[in-house]
């Protein structure tokens, strides 16, 4: 098989298949299987920065910025400041689901690899 | 910055207005009874004016998006003040009698129930965004 070359080195440790999850060469399960050309190919045609790695940064960036943002709002308005408790509540609703969409995008991704630790070869 | 949760930012922009809208009709409450305003004449019943967001909404490519609600300005009602007899205030007239602001107490009420009824809309509206996406998030559970 074809190795896939890893774009960030601590992710691939964990998870070596972890860049065959990019939109262009399919989803995990359905089309994970595929002829070595064709991986090749999928792996050379991506751009460097949209892999499924630097994806997955980007929302773990994005879910970091929301609790900043949350604990930004949250503390201006137990120190007085003129900020509506509308906004407050919303900013920490927007913080908790998106740290959930988080949690459940590692959740998937640790079963997807368990379940393929567990096939029989 | 994903967007996480959608049609938020609308109705946040509505709680603002319909917040500012409360405000204004706590104002004029608690100025029912002020004869003599800053100005030296009575109070005069405060107004707010709501407008959809359309220019800033305008993207530069010209396409459209949802225009949020925001509060265009807050007027003043110039309906003329309301004269009662009261020779004893200070800022009776000539006549004994004396320029009270022209804030109806049953319409402020009125208004107060409306603002709040809409508040609570809107919040009804973010409580179900939030617990639509909470449900999409439980996809493929159980």
């Amino acid at each position: 098989m074809t190795p896939i070359p890893a774009i960030n080195p601590n992710l691939s440790s964990i998870m070596p298949n972890v860049d065959m999850m990019t939109p262009e060469s399919g989803s995990l399960s359905t089309n994970g299987i595929q002829m070595p050309s064709e991986l090749a190919q999928a792996s050379s045609v991506q751009p460097p920065g949209d892999s499924f790695s630097s994806m997955l940064g980007q929302l773990v960036s994005d879910v970091n910025n929301q609790q900043a943002v949350s604990a930004q709002t949250v503390s201006a308005l137990q120190s007085g400041q003129s900020v509506p408790l509308h906004h407050a509540v919303i900013a920490m609703e927007e913080a908790n689901v998106s740290f959930q969409l988080m949690v459940e995008v590692r959740n998937r991704l640790l079963d997807s690899y368990q379940e393929i630790m567990r096939m029989q070869v | 910055m994903i967007q996480i949760i959608s049609g938020i930012q609308n109705a946040s922009a509505a709680l603002d207005a319909e917040q500012t809208r409360l405000d204004v009709i706590s104002q004029n409450i608690a100025n029912a009874n002020t004869t003599h305003g800053v100005d030296g004449k009575p109070y005069q019943r405060q107004l707010v004016v709501f407008e959809s967001a359309l220019q800033q909404a305008v993207n530069s490519d010209g396409s459209l998006q949802m225009p949020p609600l925001q509060i265009a300005k807050i007027e003043k009602d110039t309906s003329p003040p309301i004269q009662i007899y009261d020779p004893g205030n200070p800022d009776a007239d000539g006549n004994g009698l004396v320029s009270m602001p022209n804030v109806n107490i049953n319409e402020e009420m009125a208004d107060l129930v409306s603002a709040s009824r809409a508040y609570e809309a809107n919040l009804a509206v973010v409580k179900n965004s939030h617990s639509m996406a909470m449900e999409t998030l439980a996809i493929g559970k159980g």
